[in-house]
């Protein structure tokens, strides 16, 4: 459930960039297909779904699911799955001057590619999309030929411009001031992480997920606090923040020792740095890397579990977690990273200490 | 318990219709079925989860997080991390391919697994799972009490929030805290603030609360994945005659809506009760679809869940059922504004959850 501030930010998202990201976006079209190109891409966002169209647009559902067309040349269109009454909302937290509401998204976004005469239709995600959205887009476009662009749009998507990894800095800053709100000695959890959720907030924070390791003694999971929790000895909190469509994860321990924590956080450091191999990170209980690739704000990358783990490019903005020993304590521990580019090694975005 | 009692009620269902497979998506927005399947709310990204001939549950998550909080919140299931969920969701289905197999919500279904050249055949099991979801047991009733008693807490802490010189989505900061101060994991509310150029209520913005302000909010938080609702409007200072004159056209007609709500009334009764006040009072218009999407709707595992309180919806109310009330619309005179209360439909008529009393709050 989405609980936080919507706003589209002219000073830190300036329109020159969704333009560059559109442009990038359109000479991908042109190459795809073997040299054929793309008349129009399709992407979907809903409140799960967002870091696709909010990367191109500043747009962030609430609730609704919608469709946004970029066309080859012509603008770009959002359709969004509410009334008009809400569309001045929507017009007025997003750079895309074609905005509509309607029932059927898809039917919207079919009959404007119609209009456009789009012929070849690329649709990000086709396999995961909604069916009875598709065959909209399908029925209302019927001369078109549609065709999953998932490759095309995430080979863009995953390269992170300028202004990207300053919001994701700026996610990760929020949650490192939050975290470090929680002293460690409430007599229940909710106390702390009703804290952090606050300060997070009235810090411009679109959306913090909590999340809590009660008693690291016991188990290492990271489940979600509700009800009455009495933390144990030694406990672990997560923040997972968005900010202005950014999303990053970060975490902080009670009662384990600071140098056993600077360990920790000199290991985590180590094992990034290796990045794009993840054998730094293959000697940890556990571990996993996220990202957006699409449309979900934090994809998984790789995690022991996955038989495939997908590609880490050079310059990606992702966010790593892993579970590490050190003295005996289990330390849980997550910060968002940027693997380096050009000779330069991967490093922590925002390091993961607190006061 | 409550987990356990849903198990049974699915399990019953599915063998009288004669089900025995089920497949159920959800997603951060809307996690009901995901829920009341696998007792998971989901939080980020694709959810579903496979009901199996022989009773087992698989809840397959293609985020990481969620997946390990799965490990540790479920219980009785079988929990995969699904990188690529349509596949591997569509995979497993293909090989319960000769069994009876539905779908719930059908219509969420992503189109790898919807495609009807896929090796199995899905059946529309919506209305299945959404009569499990509308009519409540005991347990789930009581449940729902206490998110009524934390959305009247929660208004009250609001009123305290809305100051001049406050931006709308420091509210929600102040509210959000309150209720994980509460052990209160989720809510969901949008809000207003302004006069006759709020034509909605919307997410939280950085417009600047003014004296004179009409403030509007649907606060609608969740205990154990149980959503109560409640809607009411202040004023930033006193409120004028308009405002007292429209709220007391809306207090009516919500009255009128709850006194329908009854069992074998329809949505349709509820909704028309609360419209015919204001047909009454000359505002018919503002009963129309141009200007309000619902006169209501249910409540429970998902915030806006079946029946919506609309004249053209023909679901027939049954005891146990959970809804707000609510005659939320644009008023010509003083903007858009806000009253509603949650219910609980009982064998002798609704039974009123939320306390908060019935007045235009002046702060």
């Amino acid at each position: 459930m989405r609980r936080g501030f919507i706003g589209w930010s002219k000073a830190e998202l300036p329109e020159a960039v969704f333009a560059g990201r559109v442009k990038r976006l359109r000479d991908a079209m042109a190459q795809a297909g073997g040299g054929q190109g793309l008349d129009a891409l399709v992407v979907y966002t809903n409140n799960t779904r967002t870091a696709g169209v909010s990367w191109l647009t500043a747009f962030v559902p609430y609730w609704a699911e919608g469709l946004l067309v970029v066309p080859k040349s012509a603008d770009p269109y959002l359709t969004m799955a509410f009334s008009n009454r809400i569309v001045g909302w929507g017009k007025g937290v997003s750079c895309v001057a074609k905005f509509e509401g309607g029932a059927k998204p898809g039917t919207a976004a079919g009959k404007y590619l119609a209009e456009l005469g789009a012929k070849k239709i690329g649709v990000a995600d086709l396999e995961g999309l909604r069916a009875a959205v598709a065959q909209d887009l399908a029925d209302a476009a019927p001369s078109a030929e549609i065709s999953d662009a998932t490759a095309v749009f995430e080979r863009v998507r995953l390269q992170p411009d300028a202004a990207e990894i300053a919001l994701a800095a700026k996610a990760g800053a929020i949650a490192q001031r939050a975290l470090a709100l929680a002293t460690g000695k409430e007599q229940v959890l909710g106390e702390a992480v009703a804290a952090i959720d606050h300060a997070a907030r009235l810090w411009g924070a679109e959306e913090i997920y909590m999340a809590a390791a009660p008693d690291l003694e016991r188990a290492t999971h990271f489940i979600r606090p509700e009800g009455t929790i009495t933390p144990g000895k030694r406990f672990a909190l997560r923040a997972t923040v968005a900010y202005k469509g950014s999303w990053v994860r970060m975490t902080r321990c009670f009662g384990i020792a600071a140098d056993a924590l600077a360990t920790a956080q000199t290991e985590l450091a180590a094992a990034v740095a290796q990045l794009p191999s993840l054998d730094g990170f293959r000697g940890f209980p556990s571990w996993s890397i996220e990202g957006c690739r699409l449309a979900q704000p934090l994809d998984v990358f790789a995690a022991p579990s996955m038989t495939s783990p997908r590609p880490i490019l050079p310059g990606a903005l992702l966010t790593a977690q892993a579970l590490i020993a050190v003295d005996g304590n289990k330390i849980p521990i997550a910060a968002p990273v940027l693997t380096g580019a050009a000779g330069f090694p991967a490093s922590l975005l925002v390091a993961p200490v607190f006061a | 318990m409550l987990a356990e009692d849903r198990r049974k009620r699915l399990r019953a269902a599915m063998n009288d219709a004669g089900i025995e497979a089920l497949v159920v998506y959800g997603n951060s927005w809307q996690s009901d079925y995901l829920r009341y399947v696998a007792d998971f709310s989901s939080i980020e990204g694709h959810g579903m989860a496979v009901v199996s001939p022989d009773g087992a549950v698989e809840l397959f998550l293609d985020s990481v997080a969620e997946a390990e909080r799965a490990e540790a919140e479920t219980g009785g299931i079988k929990v995969s991390l699904a990188p690529e969920i349509v596949r591997e969701v569509a995979g497993r289905l293909e090989r319960i391919a000769n069994h009876r197999i539905a779908a719930a919500p059908l219509g969420f279904m992503p189109k790898y697994i919807a495609d009807k050249a896929r090796g199995y055949k899905l059946e529309d099991g919506t209305r299945l799972v959404d009569h499990l979801l509308m009519v409540k047991t005991a347990a789930e009733i009581d449940t729902l009490r206490q998110a009524a008693k934390l959305a009247d807490d929660g208004y009250a802490v609001f009123r305290q929030a809305a100051r001049p010189g406050r931006k709308q989505y420091e509210l929600i900061a102040d509210i959000e805290g309150f209720f994980r101060q509460k052990g209160c994991a989720d809510n969901f509310m949008i809000m207003g603030s302004g006069g006759k150029d709020v034509y909605a209520m919307a997410p939280p913005s950085d417009r600047v609360i003014k004296p004179g302000d009409m403030v509007t909010t649907e606060l609608t938080p969740a205990v154990h994945g149980y959503f109560a609702q409640i809607c009411r409007t202040m004023v930033l200072g006193k409120a004028n005659d308009a405002q007292k004159r429209a709220h007391a056209l809306y207090r009516e007609a919500m009255e009128a809506g709850i006194a329908a709500a009854k069992p074998g009334a329809t949505a349709a009764d509820v909704a028309r009760a609360e419209n015919d006040v204001f047909r009454k009072h000359g505002y018919g218009d503002y009963a129309t679809s141009k200007y309000t999407r619902v006169r209501g709707h249910g409540l429970g595992l998902f915030v806006d869940t079946k029946p919506h309180i609309l004249e053209d919806v023909d679901t027939v109310l049954e005891a146990g059922m959970v809804m707000i009330v609510h005659p939320n619309t644009y008023h010509p005179e003083v903007g858009y504004m806000v009253l509603g209360d949650s219910i609980v439909i009982t064998p002798k008529g609704a039974d009123v959850l939320t306390g908060t009393p019935r007045e235009i709050f002046e702060v």
